[in-house]
């Protein structure tokens, strides 16, 4: 799967918006996850990684994080949210030191990624590039409910739910923060980033107050 | 197969703004909120969400049909794909490719993520991508590495069994690998079955790339009015024991 490559919206918004994963290649490296993990997890959370989890369990937004950790086996694939390039400089540095062996890819803006690898003295090995969406485009949704939707690579929020929930916060219902976490609970994997999304809404609900 | 149960449902609608690809539809004269089974793509988001506050929405056994458990299972990322043994889609595209060295340098790994985003997919639509891929001198990637080539009796065709070809999935990716000298043709293909089919598809490039991470290849681009890549997946180089191919 290709989930977290084909992200859309403004590029500076996509610019705080960086997925970090852990991969085991099946027969060569796929046993003995757990002890591994934890590291991903310690050196993650000490950087505060804003979001992570585990598609077995789901986010750490919905579960607690020693539920996690407690459920992770040899089929875990660990992934999550940073919001600063400092974030991933760090996290290369310190993944890179303790010698894992497992898979590290980062996905973002090209711009900063690739430059907090030479900062991190990291060597791309290889890069999936995102080119874009092609075909019948005119039916996909408006441009903002994809910014958010396309946060979940799975496609498990529902573009109607996104609508409401941006509704129920221009109502004053509910907070662009409260919206933002009920849908990053509907992304299993952990890699919805729910600050970009908060700001996405804030964002909105602006530019509708403003039109009024 | 998800359905809503007749006797719970009160017609409220609530589910329907759970439904990732719109296949809940409300009947008037009823008053009651159905599933359509022809669009539905068993994603589950409705029935783990737990929407419906009457619990009506029920998953009924289809553990006879390949064909729903290879919808479900595609559109479901809970679910680990039996062949290939991973969750998702099933793929492995760039995640591992410093350890598995599946697309090596002077080649282009190709996935196009057929349905994505968020539109959803009738195999007939992913058959003529596939088809429009091997035309074009794409190997396709075999059933260990990919879910959808367990469907085609000879992945030298990219044809689907045809009793698939009315399933709808969420996603699911065509995948496989040129030489770079064919990227331009495979693009040209491409630019050409996507005004053939019903639905979108999200291009990801696989490639291997120099210590700056950088790559030749993607030179066509401008030559084909593609916009160069702004994003993208980078494996860094971390799994052991490391590809160098």
């Amino acid at each position: 799967m290709t989930h977290s490559l084909h992200r859309s919206g403004p590029i500076e918004s996509q610019k705080k918006d960086f997925n970090w994963f852990m991969y085991q290649t099946k027969g060569v490296n796929d046993t003995n996850i757990k002890p591994k993990a934890l590291e991903f997890i310690a050196v993650a959370e000490a950087l505060g990684s804003e979001n992570w989890g585990d598609v077995k369990s789901g986010p750490k937004t919905k579960y607690p994080v020693e539920y996690i950790k407690d459920h992770v086996t040899d089929k875990s694939r660990l992934r999550g949210v940073f919001t600063k390039r400092e974030q991933i400089v760090d996290f290369m540095k310190q993944i890179k030191a303790k010698e894992l062996g497992l898979s590290v890819v980062i996905t973002g803006v090209l711009s900063e990624v690739l430059p907090a690898c030479k900062e991190a003295d990291i060597t791309p090995h290889s890069i999936n590039y995102s080119l874009g969406v092609w075909g019948k485009t005119e039916n996909l949704p408006d441009d903002t409910t994809l910014s958010i939707t396309t946060m979940c690579g799975h496609h498990m929020i529902p573009p109607k739910f996104v609508e409401h929930e941006i509704e129920q916060v221009k109502k004053g219902k509910k907070t662009e923060e409260e919206a933002a976490i009920e849908m990053c609970n509907f992304c299993y994997c952990g890699i919805f980033n729910q600050v970009r999304a908060a700001d996405i809404i804030k964002d909105v609900v602006k530019k509708d107050k403003e039109e009024k | 197969m998800t359905v809503i149960n007749k006797d719970q449902c009160i017609g409220c609608k609530i589910c329907q703004k759970y439904c990732t690809v719109d296949a809940i539809h409300y009947n008037a004269e009823e008053k009651k909120c159905y599933v359509d089974q022809n669009e539905c793509v068993e994603c589950y988001v409705c029935v783990r969400q737990q929407v419906c506050p009457y619990g009506a929405i029920k998953v009924t056994n289809f553990k006879d049909d390949f064909y729903k458990q290879f919808q479900h299972v595609l559109s479901d990322p809970v679910e680990n794909h039996g062949v290939t043994g991973v969750t998702g889609r099933g793929t492995e595209e760039v995640k591992t490719n410093d350890v598995t060295g599946r697309v090596i340098k002077g080649e282009i790994g190709i996935a196009v993520d057929m349905g994505r985003p968020g539109m959803g997919v009738y195999l007939r639509d992913a058959e003529k991508v596939a088809v429009a891929c091997v035309n074009a001198g794409v190997e396709l990637e075999p059933a260990e590495n990919s879910p959808l080539a367990a469907l085609m009796p000879d992945i030298k065709t990219g044809k689907l069994e045809p009793e698939s070809l009315d399933y709808r999935l969420l996603s699911v990716i065509v995948e496989g690998t040129c030489r770079e000298e064919e990227l331009k043709t495979v693009l040209e293909a491409l630019k050409k079955v996507s005004q053939e089919i019903d639905t979108v598809f999200s291009l990801g490039l696989i490639a291997r790339v120099d210590e700056d991470g950088e790559t030749k290849a993607l030179n066509c681009l401008e030559d084909l009015d593609i916009p160069y890549p702004h994003r993208g997946k980078v494996n860094v180089g971390l799994g052991k024991p490391l590809s160098l191919k």
